[in-house]
């Protein structure tokens, strides 16, 4: 992408300047190159594994005989159930946390740079350590257990970090232009936010909160001390449910045997998240709101 | 005030009291030795919870108002969970050490753990001693023991792993003294290791070796002290090398999970036991037959 600015900078050479160009552009087309190769090579590598154990019914059916036989359903139920407690949390509180730091108070006070601070030192904290906090606090201290319930707030607390800075990054690109306008129009401080700020700011927003799915999804450490390990249909969000990430882990790694089935769900997961990010920047075109890409701005 | 807080109660205990009538009854009803009821939850041992995950959806099966939540962490956890009573039975794959005897064990399979080479490797046995000076970097080469001019890979567990404490023990050696090219976790991170380079030596479960081996994995299982490492031998006592899979609980566990306990002894589960490549632990009486 950036090597066709090298080729445009590059029309009138003079033969001294053409080989140092010449040399950068193979470099950085070859870099652009290994990148999309080792993307391929890995979706291709969990296809051509695990595709052949797909079928509708393995989407379905209950986990069988520690996993070596039967399907993934309760397991991608549970999934599902997790991810929603996480989002149910998490974009509401990022939001409002992340309209507090622009719109409320001075980009550049104390407050604001602290908070920033520390929610940059919460995005580096390993998953694993909010596997423990969440096993203490969640599962022990409030008595939570086991659960899906439990598991979601850990990685509500995990993707809050990512939420909040890349809404504030969504909310702060919005040009001041259009705040200018609205005042001048007479709207309100509150009108402005909600009928001009953020729709412009939508699709930034979006792909922070794709970015996020995709980071709770593809949870492991954080999910085994938390949501657990049965692989049963959970009844209600109290009890225990296995994630995908977790059954990979646990397929590859416990279950002698297990390797093509953890293909399979491997195979399933990636299709998820590719399903979530699609249909994202296909809603984003029905809603008119062009531009900025979905996964661009994270 | 006094009487509007007794209108805002009345309406509550009237609630209330029909509840605490069903709860009262429910221990009653568990009481009978046919419906059991009640939850109950496992921690521990990675290598033990897919089989009692099975055991246990058979024995939800049988006892429809049981639900029995079966977790992960390791034999460490499950020992640290069953104390402070966060789960009733722990899962531990190894044998309780001193320190541990203010708990049970109860013994519900064995696993023998198997010295493993890429199947490459001509090389046909080793003794202990050969696999002393292999895992304390006296010898590099298979050159030295009768194979090719190859390097070795020293495949070695983490620290806190079931299978290298047994291994470990059975050579009467300290763990600090081995000196590793590799370190893994599981067994299945063993095997893929060994198998993916050819002068490498590892150690994992024998049940896995096993179904690795049956998969078309290329590793190949060495024998140990003239005996070969399979899990016909573990079963029949002659293998060295091997561990205990026990459930792990206080001096008194609640009655469903004596229960549960006595039905992972139990012949009923030995399918189970065998599908996950383990060998049903010896008892009295069966041994008998």
């Amino acid at each position: 992408m950036s090597g066709g600015r090298f080729h445009a900078s590059a029309t009138t050479p003079t033969r001294r300047h053409q080989i140092p160009e010449f040399f950068t552009a193979v470099a950085v087309w070859m870099a652009a190159g290994l990148v999309v190769a080792t993307l391929a090579w890995i979706l291709i590598d969990i296809a051509v594994r695990g595709i052949s154990q797909l079928s509708p019914s393995f989407l379905i059916e209950g986990v069988e005989d520690a996993g070596r036989a039967g399907g993934i359903g309760p397991v991608l139920f549970s999934t599902m159930l997790i991810l929603m407690v996480t989002l149910a949390l998490a974009i509401p509180l990022s939001l409002a946390t992340a309209i507090a730091l622009t719109e409320r108070v001075d980009q550049d006070s104390r407050f604001a740079r602290n908070v920033r601070r520390c929610l940059d030192v919460l995005a580096g904290v390993p998953s694993i350590v909010f596997g423990l906090f969440g096993n203490a606090f969640f599962a022990i201290m409030l008595g939570l257990g086991y659960s899906i319930l439990t598991g979601g707030l850990t990685l509500a607390c995990m993707v809050l970090p990512i939420l909040i800075r890349t809404s504030e990054q969504a909310i702060v690109a919005v040009p001041n232009e259009y705040r200018y306008a609205a005042a001048a129009l007479g709207l309100g401080r509150s009108a402005t936010l909600f009928r001009v700020v953020l729709p412009a700011a939508a699709p930034a927003l979006m792909a922070g909160v794709v970015l996020s799915i995709g980071r709770a999804l593809a949870e492991t450490a954080a999910l085994i001390f938390t949501a657990g390990y049965v692989a049963r249909r959970p009844e209600s969000l109290l009890d225990s449910g296995r994630s995908l990430s977790v059954h990979i882990y646990d397929m590859a790694m416990n279950v002698p045997g297990g390797g093509s089935r953890a293909y399979a769900t491997a195979c399933v997961l990636v299709a998820l998240l590719l399903a979530i990010n699609a249909t994202t920047t296909l809603l984003l075109h029905a809603a008119g709101l062009q531009g900025r890409s979905v996964g661009g701005k994270g | 005030m006094k009487s509007i807080h007794a209108w805002l109660i009345a309406p509550i205990l009237a609630l209330a009291v029909p509840g605490c009538a069903r709860n009262s009854a429910e221990p009653i009803v568990a009481a009978d030795e046919e419906t059991l009821s009640g939850k109950l939850t496992l921690t521990g041992s990675s290598t033990v919870a897919p089989l009692v995950t099975e055991i246990a959806k058979r024995f939800e099966q049988r006892h429809p108002g049981v639900r029995i939540d079966v977790q992960t962490g390791g034999s460490g956890k499950g020992i640290a969970d069953t104390r402070t009573g966060v789960a009733e039975i722990g899962m531990a794959s190894r044998s309780l050490k001193p320190d541990e005897a203010d708990l049970t064990a109860h013994p519900i399979a064995a696993d023998g753990v198997g010295v493993i080479v890429h199947q490459a490797n001509p090389i046909k046995q080793l003794s202990e001693s050969q696999l002393i000076t292999i895992y304390t970097d006296q010898i590099r080469n298979w050159s030295e023991l009768g194979g090719e001019d190859q390097e070795i890979t020293v495949v070695h567990k983490a620290e806190g792993r079931a299978t290298l404490e047994i291994f470990l023990n059975h050579l009467g050696i300290e763990n600090p003294v081995v000196k590793a090219d590799v370190i893994v976790g599981d067994n299945e991170h063993g095997v893929k290791t060994v198998a993916g380079s050819e002068g490498s030596i590892g150690y994992v479960s024998i049940g896995t070796a096993e179904a690795n081996i049956e998969a078309g994995v290329p590793i190949r299982l060495l024998p140990l002290g003239g005996v070969e490492a399979s899990t016909a031998r573990v079963a029949s006592g002659e293998f060295p090398m091997s561990r205990p899979l026990n459930l792990v609980t206080t001096g008194s566990p609640p009655r469903l999970a004596i229960e549960f306990i006595r039905f992972c002894q139990s012949p009923d589960v030995e399918d189970l036991v065998k599908a996950n490549y383990f060998v049903p632990a010896a008892r009295g009486p069966d041994v008998a037959e």
